[in-house]
């Protein structure tokens, strides 16, 4: 036993001391962060502009109203929107013309075109260098339109008091059904199970390949041997595969620490900067998800790590792998393919019979207790097949590593493999 | 007590016989080395020794008893495909293995220091592996063998890449061992090593055993039926006299085999006139001679390029 914590310790010790491994651990949750954060930034940083619009109205009774309406205000309490109503003298065409070379002179961020007919039915247009900004778009076209079916309403005869009572919006709030009684859901679920499974996937590949190209390093330096004389193969195997598990649970721990850290803070920081975050809810994920998630990582990564094993004993250099690994990674990859579906439905015969097989079970059943906590017998019997689908692996990996980690030269048929498994 | 007991095993992989019917016995306290062409089977003999590769049939002992895990601890092994990680440093490396061979780290630690320095690497202790030479690698390797002081060491050829001064040192580290009574086995290639140094040698051709036994008593059983030669001049005349049975030919240096019953006095008188003679000694076959006698010319010819 001491042999193998000797192994599972230089494992651990080098790659923990490796650059990859310390900008790894770091980089994550940094740019996990950087995708939530500058998307906020960027907006916060745009809405600190003052932007000249320009009108032309054909129909002359929408501008006023107009600017009334784009009243939205910047921080320092100057008007977002600065209107410059421009006329045309005759010659329409011809002010068109001159707008559009002024938005390219960035003169003006944008104009907008409304016609004579916008009343009945007409549309205005709006042009602007950059029209991929939703937000903008979304302003001038929920005022317009207000402005016009008032309009219309007024002609109808409806009291003036009461249209803005009559147009007031309708909001909708999205909830979720759980065993425990009806929650608030603000699309959390989704990203959490998206994310969870991402990280699964990720640090299951990632480790699998440290894994591969370890056993490989181990033969093509010609280190093996000298191991060998002092333990069994499976030993080393078995070392290498606990101690690069090690390395995965320091850095989930890291991430767990900064995950925790953001839980806490992140809305105290977003709501200082950006006062709309405050209505955003951060979801709560309930604890046995996390548990589940440590029972599938684990069995995950014991489950393709041995198959890692395997084919690096088989192989003299990376390349080889790759072909070797290609099928395997399949298995990860397949998986992610029929998560749609599976978000969809959860509970369908499919989705049930996907998430029992071995290969799939990490992701598919981890992902069905994120969205739909499935009867716990499901549950067991994925995680039964995948304890017995392991230790099946591990069984034929080791016997293939004994022999393959001392051949050299030409990568063995699957013929060979199978004498190897016979060899005494 | 015996060192190694083999008795009659055999290792086929297919078809190919890697190893067959072989037996040899090795005493405590003795250099015996393993001779033999490449693919002669030395290797796979030296493994199945280790239990790396498990013999189909017949038996091994070792120290007088059956091979397990726990007699690895007794036993240092520098195999013949060796290598170290290369991104390890080296006090770092020697401590990993010397703890595999369940060696308390303060002890290892004072025996790696004590090496190194002995091996004039101690400015190397705390660089990576991949920044030494490879004979400097060599000696980190065979330092990580024998750091646990085994009473069996097996050294598959321990010579390959080193200058002649360390060598020397190798050469001397292996007498000194021996001196303190532990066994020693050794494959190679290189004649020269092996007439001063080994005491018994088993000689493998084709997966057999050829020869076997006291390096003495086998060059004794040939007699002295040789003449070392010394020469300058034109000499490829020498071949053709009554008195030659065969020559090996260095250019300046060549070593006769004499017919039965001839006498080397005949051939030295007829040699004084056409050539200068620096050195004619009569004395038993080299251990080079008898390699290529028993292995046969054609199957030899890479092994006598070493």
């Amino acid at each position: 036993m001491h042999k193998i914590l000797s192994v599972i310790k230089r494992e651990y010790v080098q790659i923990v001391r490796t650059k990859g491994f310390i900008i790894g651990t770091i980089l994550g949750p940094v740019l996990m962060a950087a995708f939530i954060v500058v998307p906020i930034l960027v907006q916060f940083v745009s809405v600190d502009q003052q932007e000249k619009i320009g009108v032309v109205d054909l129909s002359q009774e929408v501008f006023v109203e107009l600017d009334k309406k784009l009243d939205q205000k910047l921080k320092d309490g100057d008007r977002r929107y600065l209107l410059e109503e421009y006329e045309p003298k005759g010659d329409v065409e011809a002010l068109l013309e001159e707008l559009n070379r002024k938005v390219l002179a960035k003169e003006l961020t944008a104009y907008i075109f409304i016609p004579e007919n916008i009343a009945e039915g007409g549309e205005a247009e709006y042009v602007a260098e950059h029209v991929s900004d939703f937000d903008k778009r979304g302003n001038f076209n929920q005022a317009l339109s207000s402005i016009i079916i008032e309009r219309r309403l007024k002609g109808e005869g409806l009291d003036p008091q009461k249209i803005g009572q009559y147009m007031r919006p309708v909001g909708l709030t999205t909830k979720k059904v759980t065993k425990r009684g009806v929650e608030r859901d603000t699309g959390g679920t989704f990203v959490i199970s998206w994310f969870l499974v991402l990280v699964l996937y990720m640090t299951v590949i990632f480790y699998g390949q440290i894994i591969l190209r370890g056993v490989i390093e181990e033969k093509s330096s010609r280190m093996v041997e000298i191991v060998l004389s002092s333990m069994r193969p499976f030993q080393l195997m078995a070392g290498k595969i606990l101690g690069i598990a090690a390395v995965g649970f320091t850095q989930y721990a890291i991430w767990a620490l900064f995950g925790i850290a953001a839980a806490r803070y992140s809305k105290n920081i977003i709501t200082k900067f950006f006062p709309a975050g405050a209505a955003f809810d951060m979801p709560t994920i309930p604890a046995y998800i996390f548990v589940y998630f440590i029972i599938f990582f684990i069995l995950g990564y014991f489950l393709y790590g041995t198959i890692y094993a395997g084919i690096g004993s088989m192989v003299n250099n990376e390349k080889e792998a790759q072909q070797l690994v290609m099928p395997v990674t399949m298995f990860l990859v397949v998986p992610l393919l029929i998560m749609a579906f599976v978000l969809r439905s959860p509970d369908s015969s499919v989705s049930v019979v996907l998430s029992l097989i071995p290969f799939f079970a990490p992701i598919l059943m981890l992902l069905r207790i994120c969205v739909l906590l499935p009867p716990f017998p499901q549950i067991a019997a994925s995680i039964v097949f995948l304890v017995l689908t392991t230790i099946l692996m591990i069984w034929i990996s080791a016997k293939i590593y004994r022999v393959g980690i001392l051949m050299y030269g030409k990568r063995p048929s699957f013929g060979e493999i199978v004498k190897w498994m016979r060899y005494r | 007590m015996n060192a190694i007991k083999i008795e009659n095993i055999s290792k086929r992989f297919g078809d190919f016989y890697a190893v067959k019917h072989l037996s040899f016995t090795i005493p405590e306290g003795t250099i015996y080395s393993l001779l033999g062409p490449n693919g002669a089977g030395k290797t796979t003999t030296i493994r199945m020794v280790m239990n790396i590769i498990i013999p189909d049939e017949g038996s091994i002992r070792i120290l007088d008893q059956k091979m397990d895990e726990d007699m690895k601890k007794r036993i240092g092994y520098l195999p013949e495909d060796r290598g170290l990680y290369p991104k390890m440093k080296v006090g770092e490396l020697l401590l990993f293995l010397a703890e595999l061979k369940a060696l308390q780290r303060q002890e290892a630690r004072k025996r790696i220091d004590n090496w190194l320095e002995r091996f004039e690497l101690a400015e190397w202790k705390f660089k990576k592996v991949e920044e030494l030479s490879r004979g400097m690698q060599q000696k980190i390797q065979f330092i990580a063998t024998v750091i646990h002081e085994p009473d069996l060491i097996i050294l598959d050829e321990p010579f390959g890449g080193l200058d002649p001064v360390n060598t020397k040192l190798l050469k001397d580290i292996m007498l000194e061992m021996k001196q303190k009574g532990r066994t020693i086995i050794f494959s190679t290639h290189r004649m020269e090593q092996v007439e001063m140094i080994s005491d018994k040698i088993c000689l493998i051709n084709k997966a057999e055993r050829v020869l076997e036994g006291d390096l003495n008593q086998i060059k004794q059983q040939y007699g002295k039926n040789t003449v070392i030669l010394d020469y300058v001049g034109e000499a490829s005349f020498i071949k053709g006299l009554p008195e030659v049975e065969k020559i090996d030919d260095y250019g300046k240096f060549m070593e006769i085999k004499m017919k039965e019953q001839s006498d080397p006095q005949d051939l030295l008188n007829k040699l004084v006139d056409k050539i200068r003679i620096n050195k004619f000694e009569v004395r038993e076959p080299t251990l080079n001679a008898i390699f290529i006698e028993k292995v046969g010319d054609k199957n030899a010819q890479d092994t006598v390029s070493h």
